[in-house]
């Protein structure tokens, strides 16, 4: 218990910085939308004449941009794009960073496991994204209450807002297990830059060539927000995947973590 | 009762020298001396003991218990205070100090008080703002405030000024007096010397060799060098007790154990420019043990 709350301190700060800025992100965002609903023939026009692949790639449809539920999906792949970083960026720090700034040999000499360390701060990471991620979606839902003029369908809008915490589960996952792995990390930010976009750049990628394949192997296509919409519910095959890449990852990296030799500064 | 035993220790790292077979014991309320170059492997004995890191083969074992098996248990009765400290830089003192006693089933708050007094440590500080003897300090109160029955230190003079290091010896002292066992690592031979009732010698990751401090006085040492006005007689110091003796002109140096009063009535039988006689250092007093050994 005595980890878990000197962690949750210790996120205190970058939670915070992230959570602001993912509001500021949907709220300038979403107050865009009144002028493209308003001129949303001529907008359309607009958008026609871009290439169809870069629509793609940056994930607008035609079809649905000047919908207040389409508008939002698209500014969405921006909001799930920073959790990610932010997910990652606490993943992989929570164990790596008691060996950089060299106060592993303080907690691990105190009289607990080391399967009790990951497990507090773990749960550390989790509840900071929880946090995060209700006051977004708050914002969202009254950013998007206040430009709509007309009403919108809110179970869906919460159920794609959803998927950002799904997404961040899987890169908190994959930062834990990659922070086990390499031996010495010198600093967070670019490893997890690097990731969360390389994956973010196969999203686009994906889109653009319309392979079906890419699909399963980034989780920022995981959740479509045009399903969602449509049939109010989660691709099940999906949220399988997800669940056994969160076991199989957190599972490793206790059992690396336990087995880890930790040097001497 | 044996507080720590170690059985054929050994780890090896890829390339680096670990540490091979080093076997000895600890009694209880022993203050035992850990003695060794930079990189013999006095840390890397510590830490397998800790069980930071995990041995490749042999065992360690703490309080009759193995050191892997047992850890978080050992730990509760283990105090360590690491060479080099490091602690969570945007805390106040008084806060890290509250964190690690929290670990310890017992209120820790009077001792924190009683020893930050002692050695005139500012709860009140950032640790970012301490200086490095500070630091040093909250790392001993860190240490000490659950009375651990066994007490690790590696290095632990380093950055304390002559005058907070005897308050902090007089306090192991103390603890040491209440049935304390204390491990203490070191590699400035005098301060081994000072405190501890017996010590291990280890060099290039194996041990030497366990030694009780009075015989290690007994074997004392000195390293003579002088200065002639004629070259010394061939075969002059062909005495007992003269070591890695080395001429060169006028100038000779040797290492001499045995009567010290001997030797200097045979030094007066020359006519000297200059004469020093000091402790040898460490090294010196390996290499004295390995040719030993051979």
């Amino acid at each position: 218990m005595n980890i878990f709350l000197h962690e949750l301190k210790d996120n205190r700060k970058s939670t915070i910085i992230w959570t602001l800025s993912l509001v500021a992100v949907v709220v300038l965002f979403m107050a865009l939308f009144p002028s493209i609903a308003k001129d949303s023939e001529a907008f359309k026009k607009v958008l026609e004449n871009y290439p169809e692949s870069l629509r793609k790639a940056i994930g607008m449809s035609l079809d649905s941009i000047t919908s207040l539920l389409g508008f939002y999906s698209y500014v969405f792949t921006y909001v799930v794009l920073c959790g990610a970083i932010q997910a990652m960026n606490l993943g992989v720090s929570m164990l790596s960073k008691e060996t950089r700034e060299k106060t592993a040999d303080f907690l691990l000499t105190k009289p607990v496991t080391r399967t009790q360390i990951v497990t507090a701060k773990l749960l550390a990471a989790v509840v900071s994204l929880i946090l995060s991620n209700l006051v977004v979606i708050m914002a969202a839902l009254v950013a998007a209450q206040a430009v709509s003029e007309r009403s919108f369908d809110t179970k869906a809008f919460l159920l794609i807002s959803l998927t950002a915490f799904f997404v961040e589960c899987m890169f908190l996952a994959l930062g834990i297990l990659i922070s086990v792995l390499v031996p010495k990390i010198k600093s967070v930010l670019p490893l997890s830059l690097g990731t969360v976009f390389g994956f973010f750049i196969l999203n686009m990628f994906g889109s653009v060539i319309g392979d079906k394949a890419v699909r399963y192997l980034t989780p920022f296509k995981y959740y479509d927000p045009g399903y969602i919409s449509k049939h109010q519910t989660y691709e099940i095959r999906f949220i399988v995947i997800e669940v056994i890449f969160i076991i199989v990852a957190v599972t490793a990296s206790y059992f690396i973590y336990a087995k880890k030799d930790i040097h001497a500064v | 009762m044996n507080v720590i035993e170690l059985n054929n220790l050994t780890k090896t790292y890829g390339k680096a020298r670990g540490i091979s077979n080093i076997s000895f014991t600890v009694e209880e309320g022993e203050i035992f001396g850990f003695i060794g170059p930079n990189g013999a492997g006095k840390s890397t004995t510590i830490r397998t003991m800790l069980s930071l890191i995990y041995p490749t083969s042999g065992s360690a074992t703490i309080f009759g218990k193995d050191s892997v098996k047992f850890a978080p248990e050992i730990k509760k009765e283990i105090g360590y205070l690491p060479s080099e400290v490091f602690y969570y830089d945007n805390m106040k003192v008084k806060d890290l100090l509250k964190y690690s006693g929290s670990f310890y089933k017992k209120d820790c708050s009077q001792r924190i008080k009683q020893l930050a007094e002692l050695l005139d440590l500012d709860l009140n500080k950032k640790i970012d703002d301490l200086s490095f003897g500070n630091k040093k300090k909250v790392g001993i109160v860190q240490g000490l405030l659950h009375e651990p029955k066994l007490i690790i230190l590696d290095e632990p003079t380093s950055g304390l000024d002559p005058l907070m290091q005897q308050k902090f010896f007089d306090l192991l002292k103390e603890e040491n007096k209440k049935g304390t066992t204390i491990l203490f690592s070191s590699h400035i031979l005098s301060e081994v010397q000072k405190m501890c009732d017996r010590v291990a010698i280890i060099k290039e990751g194996e041990l030497v060799k366990v030694e009780k401090i009075s015989t290690l006085k007994e074997n004392n040492h000195k390293r003579f060098k002088l200065e002639t006005k004629a070259p010394m007689p061939q075969g002059f110091l062909q005495i007992a007790g003269v070591q890695n003796l080395e001429i060169d002109g006028l100038h000779v140096s040797f290492l001499y154990s045995g009567n010290i009063n001997l030797m200097l009535q045979k030094l007066a039988q020359l006519e000297l420019l200059n004469l020093w006689i000091e402790e040898p250092d460490l090294e010196e007093i390996f290499m004295h043990y390995y040719e030993k050994g051979n």
